[in-house]
């Protein structure tokens, strides 16, 4: 220990680069997860913000909201189907606004019929609408107050923000919940030529006791053109949410295989050093153990102190907000990334460990202990 | 530089395992380049394959075709700045389709094209109603020339009567017909998106000598109704294009990071390991100059045999993955830029030994170091 304490401070810069770099890598590691909870959450937030159980799309949509377009026949026969227990209209789509005036800017609307069924829920801040021209607006990139006007082929309705939703964006994109009526308006002002407006998806509460996936069943058994799933399925299995999640998972593989490579290497190379020096350790009577100790010691160290300042780091940066996508600070993925590069440096210093087992004392007196 | 090479052919084993690390990361390396390559092919397609220079949308329209609207009085304004016959009409509209031979949930994402004037590859004039030319990627969902294609939940019927190459949107296979057909399949399948008689999401325009066209004169002449973007600036307003692009490279950049990394590593552990014997070729006469060189040389030997093998197993990757499904293409540019990464990464983690080299004391090897 005193050892491996007294090389660590004597050799400042060796270490302390060693420390930086494992800093820089733990760093880069949490902000990549930062990211893609940030993207997942602004993409399929509002998914699970509303407030319906089940959501029900039509087959065509293959699982996007904007994709989807459910027919009057089709809401009709939902609202027939065996253990429904009410509906609501959803609709989604993205707008060209202009927010207190300023240049224009996207925004997508999700207006709902029924508040019980599509409203989002809870609220951070302000109130559901209770009027036409009222607006849930996503809390990360709307003020309470704000007024947002749909700029269209013809003018829009102006939108007043008077709650807000955290975590309730989709597709990355800033969000409002609006009435139907709302809803309606702006997609007339959008498309003057527009015949009817029709609702993305239906919102569906089951009767007491039916759980929501046994409604979702009984609804697809019942109609082939639909495609229900309880809230939690219909964000998950939103396209391109695997895609991202997949993307992320062969970086943070990346990153995992780079920490344990850079530590077992660095131990290995500095044990190749000083070998003469352990050499003469063991020969004056050092027990191997004692050395493997000191060693594991000094990887302990500086995996600990690597990983306290990539989190340090790391704190200010998940406060950001990188365009509409925001980031938070996350404890659980900071443990977890903890442990995990622990386990995988001290593994890797295997290979310095067994090069302090091999060393001979008996090379000592023959000069071989610097090889 | 001889020993260098000799050593490398007598003791190849000493260098796997730096082989073995450097192959994967060229394989990393050219397969997430192949990967970005694909994407941005996908994605892109539809708008490289316009034979104009330059796409005007609505103004309102944040450059986005499904939320762009174009009435016939802004395309006579175009076409009288552009000249006649130099001006198309564009829509798009994105749909499930339904091909023979899939079950009824097992829908194919496409995207129905209405066009004027001909993109790459099509013949001069649009096909009949409900006729449609279809991406070739499309092949391999059973799709031939005679096919009925099923779009959207109105279950509209097109008939492909050909095929065009490299020409997917946003990631979805496409189909080309008449603006009539588009029209018509628009207002049976998304009534709060269908668009009057002339109307058109976006104007392709060509430039020609006669007419001194640019986006600034188009937009002018439109009274601000538009924005007129070039090819190149549209397919970057594309979603996702721009930060795909970016993450994408973000992903190399660290992997080439990494690749200096295992580099400077290995080579620094060589270097340590030979310390004694450099000390005696020092002694005989070689030079810290010789010496670097050798280690360099066996780095790029070790780098070029890895970037040998990943490029052949790039290609071999892009031969056998079916035609739709992972968008990866192993083009020589990507393999080669690649390859020079992965020259450059070998150097500067060499450059890491040179001090190490520099500093052997030829004393060393006559006990003086003792």
């Amino acid at each position: 220990m005193f050892l491996a304490l007294r090389e660590v401070g004597r050799a400042k810069a060796r270490f302390g680069l060693l420390m930086a770099a494992i800093a820089l890598l733990v760093f880069l590691i949490l902000t990549q997860q930062a990211l893609q909870t940030g993207l997942i959450t602004s993409f399929i937030g509002a998914l699970q913000r509303q407030s319906a159980p089940v959501l029900v799309y039509s087959v065509d949509g293959e699982r996007t909201l904007q994709g989807s377009v459910i027919t009057t026949d089709l809401e009709a026969g939902i609202a027939r189907v065996p253990g429904v227990a009410e509906i609501g209209k959803i609709g989604q789509n993205t707008f060209t606004v202009s927010v207190n005036g300023r240049s224009q800017s996207d925004a997508a609307l999700i207006g709902y019929a029924t508040p019980s069924l599509g409203a989002p829920a809870p609220l951070s801040a302000g109130r559901l609408p209770d009027a036409p021209g009222e607006a849930v607006g996503s809390a990360a990139d709307f003020s309470i107050g704000d007024r947002v006007r749909i700029v269209g082929g013809r003018p829009g309705p102006e939108l007043t923000v008077v709650g807000l939703a955290r975590n309730a964006q989709i597709q990355v994109t800033p969000t409002m919940f609006v009435s139907w009526s709302d809803y309606v308006a702006a997609s007339r002002a959008a498309n003057p030529d527009a015949k009817a407006i029709l609702p993305s998806v239906i919102g569906v509460r089951p009767t007491p006791g039916l759980s929501d996936g046994a409604v979702a069943t009984r609804i697809n058994e019942a109609l082939p053109q639909a495609d229900a799933l309880p809230k939690a399925q219909a964000a998950a299995d939103t396209p391109g949410v695997a895609a991202v999640q997949g993307s992320f998972q062969v970086i943070f593989l990346l990153f995992a295989l780079v920490v344990p490579l850079v530590t077992g290497l660095f131990f290995l190379i500095i044990t190749l050093q000083k070998s003469r020096a352990l050499t003469l350790l063991r020969a004056i009577g050092a027990p191997a153990g004692v050395l493997v100790r000191a060693l594991l010691v000094q990887v302990l160290i500086i995996l600990g102190g690597g990983i306290i300042i990539g989190t340090l780091l790391y704190a200010p940066v998940s406060q950001l907000k990188i365009g509409s996508l925001s980031l938070r600070f996350d404890p659980a993925a900071v443990l977890t990334w903890a442990a995990l590069l622990l386990v995988l440096g001290v593994i890797s210093a295997f290979a310095a460990v067994q090069r302090v087992l091999r060393i001979d004392p008996v090379e000592a007196t023959t000069g071989e202990g610097g090889r | 530089m001889k020993l260098a090479l000799r050593e490398l052919q007598r003791r190849p084993g000493r260098f796997v395992v730096a082989t073995v690390i450097l192959t994967l990361i060229a394989l990393l390396l050219m397969f997430l380049g192949g990967l970005l390559d694909g994407l941005v092919a996908s994605s892109t397609g539809a708008l490289r394959a316009q034979t104009g220079q330059f796409i005007v949308y609505s103004s309102t329209s944040r450059n986005a075709l499904v939320r762009s609207r174009i009435e016939p009085a802004t395309h006579a304004q175009v076409a009288a700045v552009a000249g006649p016959g130099n001006t198309g009409g564009l829509g798009s509209v994105q749909l499930g389709s339904r091909i023979p031979g899939h079950g009824p949930r097992d829908l194919v994402p496409i995207v129905l094209f209405g066009y004027e004037l001909a993109p790459r590859g099509l013949p001069h004039m649009p096909p009949g109603p409900d006729e449609v030319y279809a991406d070739t990627t499309l092949k391999a969902q059973n799709v031939s020339v005679g096919t009925v294609i099923e779009l959207g939940p109105a279950r509209s019927r097109v008939r492909v009567i050909g095929f065009v190459s490299d020409s997917q949107y946003l990631g979805q296979a496409t189909l080309w017909g008449s603006l009539a057909t588009w029209r018509g399949v628009l207002t049976e399948n998304r009534p709060g998106e269908r668009v009057a008689d002339g109307v058109v999401q976006a104007i392709i325009v060509r430039h020609d000598a006669a007419h001194a066209t640019t986006p600034a004169g188009i937009d002018a002449a439109t009274g601000g109704a538009t924005t007129t973007l070039t090819t190149d600036q549209a397919i970057n307003a594309l979603p996702g294009v721009a930060q795909q692009q970016s993450v994408f490279d973000q992903i190399i950049g660290v992997t080439v990071v990494i690749a200096i990394v295992v580099v400077a590593l290995f080579f620094a552990l060589i270097t340590i390991e030979r310390t004694a014997l450099y000390g005696v070729l020092k002694a005989l006469g070689a030079s810290s100059t010789t010496l670097f060189w050798g280690v360099l040389l066996q780095a790029l030997i070790v780098t070029l045999i890895a970037s040998a093998i990943g490029i052949v197993a790039s290609l071999i990757l892009a031969a056998i993955i079916p035609p739709g499904s992972i968008p990866f293409i192993a083009t020589p540019l990507r393999l080669a830029t690649s390859v020079a990464y992965l020259v450059i990464a070998a150097v500067i983690g060499c450059a890491f030994s040179l001090r190490r080299v520099l500093k052997v004391d030829p004393a060393a090897a006559i006990g003086g170091g003792q």
